[in-house]
């Protein structure tokens, strides 16, 4: 579902990631690791189009990412590490604005049971964003692409910030998407959600995929030790 | 994308309290400068009837005396006032010679600051002597009048870029345009319908706010329709052009501090610097000859020729022997050298007087050729004319009062050269002045700036199509 192949981004003579082979099929989920420049965002920025390879390619659901974006996003859902929506807006508003400029049309009793289903209180469904905390508005954010009947599911340090109760709500619904077969890539830096919910692991340094596991194949403190060792963490250095 | 940008942004407007803002904005401004010139209008229509009183006062006045004169009844006047005098009828019952507002007058000031709006032309006045302009506070000048035109061309633009010079950069800060990007839609024309939608808004609460005023202020819209419907039309592509820029800049820069100020420096540009630099460049390449010298010459040539007096009477007499067959007295007085000699001094005049006008004339011609620069100048210009405010239609005045000046001169010269009196049943014939408005041909404003505005939303897509991919997405 979603691949790469030998993609590359140069920025000058930085090389920001580097001939990065990638696969994450239906019902998987994989988590890139990686300490802050490793290449993870650069990653999601060129599945989601945002910026264009200097060379390889990358696909959504087999189509080409820079030859089709537009189509690519239809398969496609996205939650960054801040998920901004408009803060006048209730979140069933926010729902039906987002998938609706995807080209989904929901009822509101529709959009009521995705966002249900994305696991936000009932309560909150009328609530301007503005007063929602950054878990309810990670939890709209799984609504639009629940929506969106999204195949692909492309997060951005989706857990940073957010309490371990809030956290954990979040790693169940990936479960239930992936029970939808939906593929997700999430970077993170959190070791041990990674663990928790991924069934694939890889993890980056300099833009290079360096190691990549699956996740029943792997204690979290083997993880740990495999993590540290990659990236040449340096306690003393700190 | 449209429907539901759409429902939303009306909502995200009105939550954000924008549309009520702009409306209590709107209506303030546009209420405040339709009363200002709802004022001057009707203080200009008072001037101009008390103007016309006064004349029905002098002429029952007159007829008064002219009935005992016929009576045979002594009158208790000045000999020289009596109006059985001709050149006493011509000097002191002068006609009223007036522009009357039109029916959007009270849109513009225009040159209705600079100019008078009735002059009373005299038999023994020469042309260039008439005074067209007006006593106004220098105060007032400086800063211009609060009129719609000046709402409409100076702030409207402003609210405009407050209203729109952050569409793209707000949703880039706040974060919200990458989850924005990944949907399938392009962004330029989702900036494109953002502003679309709040350029349909505005233009809502535009007419809206103006025919809210116009009403509240007895101003009827309806009752011109054409020109009210020529008004409006104006104002939107006036809008859509300041849109388009917005739409521009949006694409083009980055910040939205950026953007407020590529905005701001357009509107300065527009708006204030290439009018004054048009208007001093215009000054200095056809600099207007000196008036004390105009009025020095003036007075040479009027004393030359009150020496030669004698001999420009019988010049003219053999030029008009009508006059000399017809009077039996042959009497001749000051008046009959004075108006002899008044046609020399014409003459004689004309070359500096058309130095003037051949100077104002390639004046107005270099701003006409670079107003097309500046869509607030020719906005300005068109609301001018809807008024009848602009230069050309003072300009149509002063020609038919010149006119008509010609015509009461010439209305007395028979009387004055056959020594015959002035009499009751003289009265109706006298001439009088009957001011027909300038008609302007169809104003090339709203294709002009149609056609802008459609170039600039063109420049945008080209524009933003050159910013690598991925570049909208950042903030500069």
């Amino acid at each position: 579902m979603i691949i790469t192949n030998n993609l590359t981004k140069l920025y000058g003579e930085q090389t920001a990631l580097d001939h990065l082979n990638l696969s994450v099929k239906e019902g998987e989920i994989y988590c890139l690791l990686g300490a802050n420049g490793a290449g993870k965002t650069t990653t999601i920025n060129l599945l989601l189009g945002f910026i264009e390879p200097t060379s390889g390619s990358a696909f959504i659901n087999q189509l080409n990412v820079q030859e089709s974006q537009r189509d690519t996003k239809r398969f496609l859902a996205y939650i960054p590490e801040n998920l901004m929506l408009y803060p006048s807006l209730t979140a069933v508003e926010n729902l039906d604005y987002f998938s609706g400029i995807a080209g989904k049309t929901l009822s509101t009793s529709a959009l009521k049971e995705l966002l249900q289903e994305a696991g936000l209180q009932p309560e909150a469904f009328d609530k301007r964003i503005s007063t929602f905390s950054k878990g309810m508005r990670q939890k709209v954010g799984i609504a639009i692409a629940l929506a969106k009947d999204a195949k692909a599911l492309l997060l951005d340090e989706p857990t940073s910030g957010l309490d371990p109760q809030a956290s954990n709500e979040f790693g169940s619904l990936l479960q239930k998407l992936r029970t939808k077969g939906v593929a997700t890539l999430m970077a993170t830096h959190d070791l041990f959600r990674a663990k928790e919910v991924a069934t694939h692991i890889g993890i980056m340094k300099d833009g290079q995929l360096k190691q990549q596991f699956t996740a029943d194949d792997i204690s979290l403190s083997e993880l740990e030790k495999a993590y540290l060792d990659t990236v040449e963490y340096k306690e003393l250095a700190l | 994308m449209l429907s539901y940008n759409f429902k939303y942004e009306l909502k995200i407007l009105l939550r954000s309290r924008w549309i009520q803002l702009l409306s209590i904005v709107l209506l303030l401004l546009f209420g405040f400068s339709a009363l200002n010139g709802k004022q001057k209008v009707e203080k200009r229509k008072k001037d101009i009837t008390a103007a016309h009183d006064e004349v029905k006062e002098n002429d029952a006045m007159m007829l008064k005396l002219l009935d005992s004169v016929e009576r045979g009844m002594e009158v208790s006047a000045s000999r020289w006032t009596i109006p059985t005098s001709p050149m006493a009828v011509g000097n002191y019952h002068p006609r009223v010679a007036a522009m009357e507002p039109q029916p959007m007058a009270f849109m513009a000031t225009g040159q209705a600051d600079l100019f008078t709006h009735y002059v009373k032309p005299k038999v023994t006045g020469d042309d260039v002597a008439l005074n067209f302009t007006e006593m106004t506070s220098p105060v007032q000048l400086l800063f211009g009048s609060f009129d719609l035109a000046f709402v409409i061309v100076y702030l409207l633009p402003l609210l405009i870029i407050a209203f729109s010079y952050n569409v793209l950069s707000s949703e880039k800060e706040s974060g919200s345009l990458r989850l924005l990007a990944a949907q399938p839609i392009g962004i330029r024309t989702w900036v494109l319908q953002k502003l679309g939608l709040r350029f349909f808004w505005l233009s809502i609460l535009v007419v809206g706010s103006l025919i809210v005023v116009f009403l509240v202020l007895d101003l009827n819209p309806f009752a011109q329709f054409n020109l009210f419907l020529g008004l409006l039309g104006l104002i939107l592509v006036y809008m859509l052009f300041w849109f388009a820029l917005a739409f521009l800049v949006n694409l083009w820069t980055g910040s939205s501090s950026k953007n407020a100020v590529a905005l701001i420096g357009v509107w300065v540009l527009f708006v204030l610097l290439v009018p004054s630099v048009l208007n001093q460049l215009g000054n200095t390449l056809y600099p207007m000859p000196s008036r004390t010298l105009m009025i020095n010459e003036m007075r040479s040539l009027k004393a030359e020729a009150t020496k030669k007096q004698d001999e420009i009477l019988d010049n003219f007499l053999r030029d008009h022997p009508e006059y000399a067959i017809n009077d039996t007295t042959q009497f001749r007085g000051f008046y009959h050298r004075y108006m002899a000699s008044q046609k020399i001094i014409k003459e004689e005049l004309s070359p500096l007087v058309n130095s003037y006008e051949e100077q104002l004339q390639k004046q107005q011609e270099w701003i006409g050729l670079f107003k097309w620069i500046s869509p607030a100048i020719i906005t300005q210009e068109s609301l001018n004319q809807m008024a009848g405010t602009s230069t050309g239609d003072y300009e149509n005045f002063r020609n038919q009062v010149v006119d008509f000046a010609g015509t009461w001169r010439e209305h007395f010269m028979p009387f004055l050269y056959n020594n015959t009196v002035f009499s009751q049943a003289d009265y109706p014939n006298l001439p009088s002045f009957q001011f027909k408005p300038k008609t302007h041909s169809s104003s090339q404003a709203i294709p002009i700036l149609f056609l802008v505005s459609l170039g600039l939303f063109g420049l945008g897509f080209v524009v933003s199509k050159g910013i690598k991919k991925g570049g909208i997405l950042e903030t500069n």
